[in-house]
């Protein structure tokens, strides 16, 4: 960090493309946008929370209305508040801290990541784990703490297994990650239709859905009960919409996704992560809901405490295994990469394998405890409460303070080394909004927006006692030189490196490309589809159900040589 | 959003609530029962119980048998305690108890009498030799006849007859254009219609659904033979539209004086022999449910009980009434309001020799001897490594029951023939149970 990376005099080729805003020729465009956020929130962490609003007694319509609502504005809020600052200063939330809130606040912040991080890296290794433990033999693990050593054994490799995966191969599972998702779309789709009319059979005797009010009717009865899993009366409509909309406080609210959306050429692209919340937090939790009631029902256990393993294997054969591998490791991944990154900012005196290997042992220790993972709503929840006061402070730099007349980068200007007032504020958010949530004034799902207001007026009224609303002109003229110079670097950068994005429209592509389209999508959809509406009966039911689990694996086989394929081709061509 | 809470600090409100709970007074414990007439009966005779026990109060949680059992299975999985007893029967007992889910009721108040439970029952009911369910209704399954029918055709029922009697009677019994048909069996696909009365048929001619190694066993000849004879008898001597028929059904054929001989629950015995709802009333006679032979009969065992959750926090208060409920001063009590006719059957040695209740009940001693000659423990001719005559108690038993029965329905009304139905059952029977064995074992 420092400010010292913003020294005019300073090569700008030198610094970090990290550190510098995102150059124009690198922005993209709406559809960009569309596909990246489909694929980062369809993960595993979706079979666990859709499984969790049926344990929380949510009902079918606080459902379906709840998580449109909800979802709808989360949508808005990073349209409105996380687009508007990432276009702007089109710099990562990581690197805007860096050079704006001093050493120590960055410290604390990554501090936090940190332990955020690796509890997301443990759940959703335990996740994967959940899939392997049936092929060694180990018992569904429905307690806290792992009751089987063998559990905790493949838990734990799991976890070195993803910790070394993380350090030497982080780019290559990232690319996977991103042919991965139409794949996880079509399979968390299928998964629900295969399992309903199994489900639909135990309560009513009938394997048929004549409408979507017996959709509403059978989801109604056996999966959103409005009854917890302490059989008293659960959510309701206002809580399903704040955990819809919180889920993913910290990358709204909390900017996180600053470091994905400054590359959006327009603020508005903030509506492109309606795919990720439509679909990642709306179908595929509904389906993981019914995928989980189904496996409950089939296993004669509770929903409580089934594992996605298992929802996956009976949702899917054998590709059920492979779906919540992939989508766990594919979760976990970047989640313990950003951990290790954290937590080299804590401590940067340490080695950064010395790093990596402490935070990748708390994490191998984590995984054993499927406690964690059954928790990962109100762990995102509490997570998102933490670090929205950040979203606040940032917000108040960027929007009230050119209203206030104060400078967005007072502290830069000041040459100080830490900004203390943005430390106070987090402070105070975090008294403010834990001891709400210890005075149970608001559903606990609804503190980050009271805290977002508290860090906003608490950093404008501190900021301004610290000399926010002062000039600074010295500074501010070696400021401007200093963007005057990354305006230069950029133009040559562009010059040099073009900005048009070549299609490959050969007749070998596109065939490779109909091959995992058809084959590897369409195919599994419409078995999924013959099982869901033509099975008169139990029979005929399982006789679909079959052979959809043995085509499908070989088509998922098909999809990821076909699409992986494809994806190389055309980076090579763009290479080239 | 308490629930969600309690997920991060279950330790401090699981010691709070103990505290709480031990300062109580008195000692509320929930009961989660279907919606039937005996249950109906006993809440409402639950206030006997109150008296003699006024420290505990019952909460009562009653629902349709589907919902309550998923309501239960939640609770009682995740041993969140909420219900303390529960209702289940003998296909959930030993599934729950293997799994740790149940109190074993070893240790029953003081005057409670477990000899005197009918020893099958108490079989049925149990796991691994020790008691985890306490029986309110018991039933077995026989053959009921129309001694009218039996007389002008010259035949005499056995007391234990074959099947071979039983389709050679048939075939003399049966006159459709009269609409009686010689025999009634249960047709409907379902594991509690069609697949229970084959599954214990099947029992006797050998036939069994998986050998010791859980591989499914419908190519035997055993299973061959015993379809055989059961479409045969359906299709030449049973009512139209055969595959139809489920309980209900053949008990308003029978009652209408449309079926010879039916082979079926004790429990329909007091419905076919009471005349004013029957109009055979005064003909039917009853025989052991047949046999082919081999030393199995097929009969069924079925009992309907009270459990009490292993996530109970009130286990005494729950066993003293449980032992209550189940007690034969509960069935005096229920003679008393509602007269013997009424009392649950199928549970105590006492009731069979009591002679008020053998009066109201003239089929009480078949029903006996037809419980009595039910093992669940050993219900086929060859080993099994399951428990379970009409069933076999394993989580999945349910769906594959109801999708054979659903083939053999099949074959029933002559969409597909009896060797297909064999090789589809065998299929999914196979499919569905190494799949179930590879992700539960």
């Amino acid at each position: 960090m420092t400010y010292a990376i913003r020294d005019p005099e300073r090569s700008i080729a030198e610094i970090d493309d990290e550190q510098l805003p995102v150059p124009e020729h690198r922005l993209h465009g709406a559809g960009h946008f569309l596909g990246l956020y489909g694929a980062e929130h369809v993960a595993a962490t979706e079979f666990v929370i859709g499984a969790a609003f049926v344990a929380m007694g949510a009902t079918i319509n606080d459902i379906l209305i709840g998580l449109l609502i909800g979802n709808t504005l989360a949508a808005l809020s990073f349209w409105l508040i996380t687009a508007p600052i990432a276009v702007k200063t089109r710099l990562s939330l990581y690197t805007y801290l860096d050079q704006n809130m001093g050493e120590m606040f960055s410290r604390f912040y990554n501090g936090a990541n940190v332990l955020i991080f690796v509890a997301i890296s443990a759940a959703m290794i335990t996740v994967s784990a959940t899939a392997v433990r049936a092929l060694f033999d180990i018992p569904p693990q429905i307690y806290p703490y792992p009751t089987n050593i063998y559990f905790a054994i493949i838990a734990a490799t799991a976890s070195v297994i993803a910790v070394m995966v993380a350090y030497y191969g982080f780019n290559v599972l990232s690319e996977f990650a991103t042919i991965c998702t139409p794949w996880l779309m079509v399979m968390f789709t299928a998964g629900g239709m295969v399992l309903i009319p199994s489900l639909n059979e135990a309560l009513t005797g009938y394997t048929t859905l004549e409408s979507f009010s017996d959709f509403v009717s059978l989801a109604g009865t056996t999966v959103f009960t409005g009854i917890n899993a302490e059989g008293e009366p659960g959510i309701g409509l206002v809580e399903v919409i704040g955990f819809a909309w919180a889920a993913n406080t910290f990358s709204h609210f909390g900017l996180i996704d600053m470091a994905l959306l400054r590359y959006a050429k327009k603020s508005i692209y903030g509506l492109c992560t309606a795919t990720g919340m439509m679909f990642g937090h709306y179908i595929a939790w509904i389906s993981a809901a019914l995928m989980g009631a189904a496996t409950a029902s089939i296993m004669k256990l509770s929903i409580a405490v089934i594992s996605p393993g298992d929802v996956a294997y009976y949702a899917l054969g054998a590709t059920g295994f492979v779906i919540v591998i992939i989508a766990g490791w594919t979760t976990a991944n970047p989640n313990l990469y950003r951990a290790s990154l954290a937590g080299q900012a804590v401590f940067p005196n340490i080695s950064r394998q010395k790093v990596t290997l402490v935070v990748g042992a708390v994490v191998v220790v984590g995984s054993c405890f499927p406690f964690i993972y059954r928790s990962i709503l109100p762990l995102l929840t509490y997570a998102g409460l933490t670090l929205v006061p950040i979203g606040g402070i940032v917000f108040a730099e960027q929007h009230i303070f050119p209203r206030l007349g104060y400078k967005s980068n007072w502290h830069r200007l000041t040459g100080l080394k830490d900004n203390k007032p943005a430390l106070i504020t987090w402070a105070i958010c975090l008294v403010f909004g834990f001891g709400l949530d210890f005075l149970d004034v608001i559903p606990f799902v609804y503190l980050f927006l009271p805290t977002f207001v508290v860090a906003i007026v608490s950093y404008t009224l501190l900021a301004k006692a610290a000399g926010a609303d002062k000039d600074y002109p010295e500074a501010e003229r070696r400021e401007q030189a200093f963007d005057r110079k990354v305006k230069e670097y950029h133009a040559e950068l562009a010059a040099k490196e073009g900005h048009a994005h070549v299609e490959d429209t050969s007749l070998l592509t596109r065939g490779i490309r109909a091959v995992w389209i058809v084959i590897g999508l369409v195919v599994p959809a419409v078995l999924a589809w013959r099982v869901l509406f033509n099975s008169p009966n139990l029979y005929d039911y399982y006789v679909n159900r079959e052979l959809f689990y043995d085509v499908t694996i070989w088509c998922t086989v098909i999809y990821f040589v076909f699409a992986w394929w494809d994806l190389q081709r055309s980076k090579a061509l763009n290479r080239s | 959003m308490r629930m969600l809470k309690s997920v991060w600090f279950s330790g401090i409100a699981l010691t709070i609530g103990c505290v709480a709970g031990s300062a109580q007074a008195q000692t509320s414990i929930s009961v989660a029962t279907v919606n039937n007439d005996d249950m109906i009966r006993m809440q409402a005779l639950s206030a006997n119980f109150a008296e003699e026990n006024p420290d505990i109060e019952l909460n009562w949680v009653t629902l349709e048998e589907n919902i309550l059992r998923q309501r239960v299975t939640t609770d009682i999985a995740t041993g969140s305690g909420r219900f303390d007893v529960v209702t289940i029967g003998t296909y959930e007992v030993p599934i729950w108890a293997e799994r740790g889910w149940l109190v074993p009721l070893h240790d029953m108040p003081e005057g409670y009498d477990v000899d005197d439970i009918l020893a099958s029952i108490r079989a049925g009911l149990s796991f691994d030799g020790t008691l985890y369910a306490a029986p309110f209704y018991g039933e077995s399954s026989f053959t009921m006849y129309r001694t009218d029918l039996f007389e002008a055709a010259g035949l005499e029922m056995p007391a234990e007859p074959t099947w071979d009697f039983i389709k050679e009677a048939a075939a003399a019994i049966t006159d459709r254009s009269n609409e009686v048909y010689g025999v009634c069996l249960r047709g409907k696909p379902g594991w509690g219609e069609n697949m229970a009365l084959l599954t214990a048929m099947a029992n006797s001619y050998g036939a069994r659904w998986f050998d010791e190694n859980w591989q499914p066993q419908f190519d035997s000849e055993a299973w061959s033979s015993a379809l055989d004879d059961y479409l045969m008898l359906l299709n030449e001597y049973g009512p139209p539209d055969a595959a139809k028929n489920g309980y209900n059904e053949n008990l308003a054929l029978f009652r209408e004086g449309k079926c010879g001989i039916w082979v079926d629950a004790t429990v329909a015995a007091s419905a076919v022999t009471n005349p004013e709802q029957s109009k055979v009333a005064g003909n039917v006679g009853f025989a052991l449910a047949p046999d082919n032979g081999l030393g199995k009969r097929s009969n069924w065992l079925w009992a309907w009980s009270l459990a009490i959750s292993a996530g109970s926090q009130k286990q005494e208060a729950a066993k003293k009434f449980v032992a209550w409920a189940t007690s034969d001063k509960y069935t005096e009590l229920i003679a008393k309001q509602d007269g013997w006719s009424n009392v649950p059957p199928g549970t105590r040695t006492s009731l069979y020799r009591n002679p008020a209740y053998l009066d109201a009940a003239p089929f009480a001693e078949m029903a006996l001897a037809s419980i009595q000659a039910a093992d669940p423990n050993d219900p086929t001719v060859e080993a099994v490594p399951y428990v379970g005559i009409q069933f076999v108690a394993i989580p999945e038993f349910q769906s594959i029951g109801t999708a054979v029965g659903h083939r053999f329905a099949k074959a029933l009304d002559g969409s597909i023939s009896r060797e297909e139905a064999l090789a589809n059952a065998q299929w999914v029977t196979g499919k569905v149970i190494e799949r179930a064995r590879f992700i539960e074992d």
